[in-house]
């Protein structure tokens, strides 16, 4: 990775950490919620954008981070229990994927439909580790032995852990294992034919994917302090593969905007209808109605995503920009030219 | 990136622009759009008592009560997202919340904020003054609700209840609770039955036929209304009269006889607060603000707001009057007086909604009564029971 591009998310990460520090607990309890997300978007974004394969057990994945995060809280375990949680996470993973990845395609992402249940169920079942319907409590998240107790503590913490899951995703698609992940996305038989080995690279992508899923599952889990079963329904996959259709198939930056732009809109939507003092019921319905459209607009427009969106708006404006340098200088030579001939 | 500033630049330029409506501020969410939507009149009903006092009275104390009515979609994120806004923005003195999950999640935060949180949950597990000082809720709760019901039954002689309840904390919880407590037994009752499903589901064939092999002399469904006008159609088909089924209070919505018609016919549901459109001294109140603004809702829920708007009311003006009249201007020593002056309420009259109230326990009123589909309309069947 371009020590570039590492600086810029550093000084990014640095100054949105700076905002959740001068903000109110609302803003700062966004951003949290917002880093939580971007790190399962960028996730999914592996399976699916970089490898190819649909999944919708995201929301399970993440319900079993936030789970074992919360049990390993509760029991007095710091920082690691977001570790434990991303490595149930994958060990998760691995077993949907073990006997899932031998199936392709739709079939492939009906059986990590039918994973998604299958958890959600095991959540209102396992009462000793999960409290049932009831939800499991979370005891805030203790750092260095002392807890975190404000939003803009989590939303730190959540920020810096987004960092260092985007170095670390970023390393992994730039490397023989993230081309051939894209191999695999591109075609299998290609792939075969290439000398990979598609099962298991299949495996791989969704077993990472696992791990960062059930980090921000940890990381919902001590934010909002509650567990429980409806927090990870199917309904928590959908707005996540919304998260990376809007922000960009196959791009990180662009999960992290699609993370943003999904978190974001229903609260700068609502806003604006509270400034236009439209009445609740009806500023609903529009909050619901325009995210809806979006989504239909970046499908049909630009199916890349915002990351492709920006990627183009940032060429043009430096093309004008050369454009204007070159047209600049290109007057500077014909002026001085003319000095010249004159003197 | 510049997107991600760019629209929390916006949202923050916006939310300072908001201004500073009035002085008391309660802040309010509830699902405006979402699941259990058709019991939102809980929400609206609350926030409509205090225009009604601003447009009538001049608000409290001559302060007018600023009432922002928020969306939780019943999603978990959103509600614990409403309450920061609600205490750390609006600065409100009372949070109106609304789901047992959102008041169960922000528990140790209600306790660090010390600001009054008044919830639609019934639950038990959010009632306990001692641990949880600034939690409320507004009646009885899902077990005392069931234990009314079985009360009912015990008293008219039936022995076998079967349990039919929704497949999530709402549904199993209260009935897990009241089995572990012996109560039924107690009452000599015997369980005959205890059924789940689905929160979603949509087909209750398979259990009504399982309900009617087992002939019990009451069904008693823990779940909404969606919920509650499955079984009584599938109930229906399955040759079983309406007159066996009895729901709680969620159960009470026009909705269901609208729906069903005659198959709604004798169903019965636990009834806390009168009826929308009863003879009492709150709907005169209610009928005069219709008279000038567009009720959304008028059914029984709505009655529950007005009910929450009326106690919230009282006790804010008590704190005003322990101020000696003016709004404190330190907003923590405002809540917790406002929190004193709920717990200070003692037979307090409610207009009739339901009987007087005290709320030294964080309850308010413990009394309901048993309402009958007659006709097409709910019709209460007996007199207000005492549930402890």
């Amino acid at each position: 990775m371009a020590w570039r591009r590492i600086l810029i998310g550093f000084v990014l990460a640095v100054a949105v950490i700076g905002i959740a520090q001068v903000s109110n607990r609302y803003t700062a309890f966004i951003i949290a919620s917002m880093a939580a997300a971007a790190i399962s978007a960028m996730s999914l974004n592996v399976v699916i954008g970089f490898c190819g394969q649909i999944s919708f057990a995201q929301g399970a994945l993440m319900g079993v981070g936030a789970y074992v995060a919360g049990n390993l809280g509760n029991a007095g375990v710091g920082l690691p229990s977001l570790l434990g949680a991303g490595v149930a996470g994958m060990l998760v993973c691995t077993l949907i994927g073990l006997p899932a990845l031998r199936l392709r395609g739709l079939y492939f992402a009906i059986a990590t439909l039918a994973a998604q249940f299958i958890i959600e169920y095991l959540f209102k079942l396992l009462q000793p580790w999960t409290n049932g319907v009831s939800g499991l409590s979370i005891s805030p998240l203790k750092v260095f032995g002392t807890p975190l107790s404000t939003d803009q503590q989590y939303a730190t913490l959540a920020v810096a852990t987004l960092f260092l899951s985007w170095l670390v995703l970023d390393r992994i698609c730039t490397v023989d294992l993230g081309r051939a992940f894209r191999v695999v996305r591109e075609g299998e038989l290609a792939a075969r034919g290439m000398g990979i080995d598609v099962r298991r690279t299949k495996l791989g992508a969704f077993m990472i994917s696992g791990f960062f899923a059930g980090l921000s599952g940890g990381l919902v889990g001590f934010i909002s302090r509650l567990a429980n079963p409806e927090g990870f329904e199917l309904v928590l996959s959908v707005d996540i593969t919304a998260m990376i259709i809007v922000g960009g198939l196959g791009s990180l930056p662009g999960s992290i905007i699609g993370a943003a732009f999904v978190t974001l809109l229903p609260e700068v939507t609502e806003r604006l209808g509270e400034a236009l003092h439209l009445a609740s019921d009806r500023l609903s319905a529009i909050r619901e109605i325009i995210f809806g459209l979006l989504i239909i607009v970046f499908l049909v427009l630009e199916p890349r995503g915002l990351a492709a969106l920006f990627g183009r708006l940032g060429r043009a404006v430096k093309r004008r920009m050369s454009g204007r340098r070159d047209a600049a200088a290109k007057s500077t030579t014909v002026k001085t030219e003319t000095e010249g001939r004159t003197t | 990136m510049k997107t991600i500033f760019g629209a929390m630049a916006l949202g923050m330029g916006l939310a300072a622009a908001t201004p500073a409506a009035a002085d008391i501020t309660v802040c309010i969410w509830g699902t405006i759009t979402g699941p259990d939507a058709l019991v939102n009149g809980m929400a609206y009903g609350f926030r409509d008592y205090f225009q009604y006092l601003n447009q009538t009275k001049g608000g409290i104390a001559g302060q007018k009560i600023n009432t922002p009515l928020f969306d939780g979609r019943y999603k978990l994120d959103e509600e614990l997202k409403n309450y920061r806004r609600c205490v750390d923005e609006e600065k409100a003195v009372l949070v109106g919340g609304w789901s047992t999950g959102a008041a169960k999640a922000l528990r140790d935060q209600i306790n660090t904020d010390q600001v009054p949180y008044l919830a639609d949950s019934f639950s038990a597990d959010v009632v306990n003054p001692e641990k949880y000082p600034y939690e409320f809720i507004a009646g009885a709760t899902y077990e005392q609700q069931l234990l009314i019901g079985l009360r009912d039954l015990a008293k008219k002689g039936g022995k076998k209840v079967i349990l039919l309840y929704a497949d999530n904390e709402y549904g199993r919880g209260p009935i897990n609770n009241v089995i572990k407590s012996g109560a039924i037994k107690d009452l000599g009752l015997t369980v005959a039955d205890r059924i789940e499903f689905r929160y979603d589901t949509q087909d209750l064939t398979a259990q009504m036929l399982r309900v009617k092999a087992a002939a019990p002399d009451l069904v008693y469904i823990q779940a909404s209304t969606p919920q509650a006008i499955v079984a009584l159609r599938d109930a229906a088909k399955a040759g079983l009269p309406a007159s066996l089924i009895m729901g709680n209070m969620y159960n009470i919505s026009p909705a269901i006889p609208k729906q069903l018609g005659a198959a709604a016919e004798g169903f019965r549901s636990i009834q806390m607060y009168s009826e929308y459109g009863a003879k009492i001294p709150a709907q005169q109140e209610i009928d005069a603000y219709a008279q000038k603004n567009e009720v959304e809702r008028k059914d029984v829920y709505f009655m529950k707001g007005w009910f929450k708007g009326k106690v919230v009311a009282a006790a804010i003006e008590a704190a005003i009057k322990k101020a000696g009249g003016k709004v404190p201007e330190d907003l923590a020593a405002f809540r917790k007086e406002v929190r004193a002056g709920l717990e200070g309420l003692k037979d307090f009259d409610v207009g009739g909604i339901t009987p007087p109230v005290n709320y030294a326990d964080h309850q308010g009123s413990k009394q309901a009564r048993i309402s009958e589909i007659k006709n097409g309309a709910y019709v209460p069947v007996g007199e207000w029971i005492q549930t402890k």
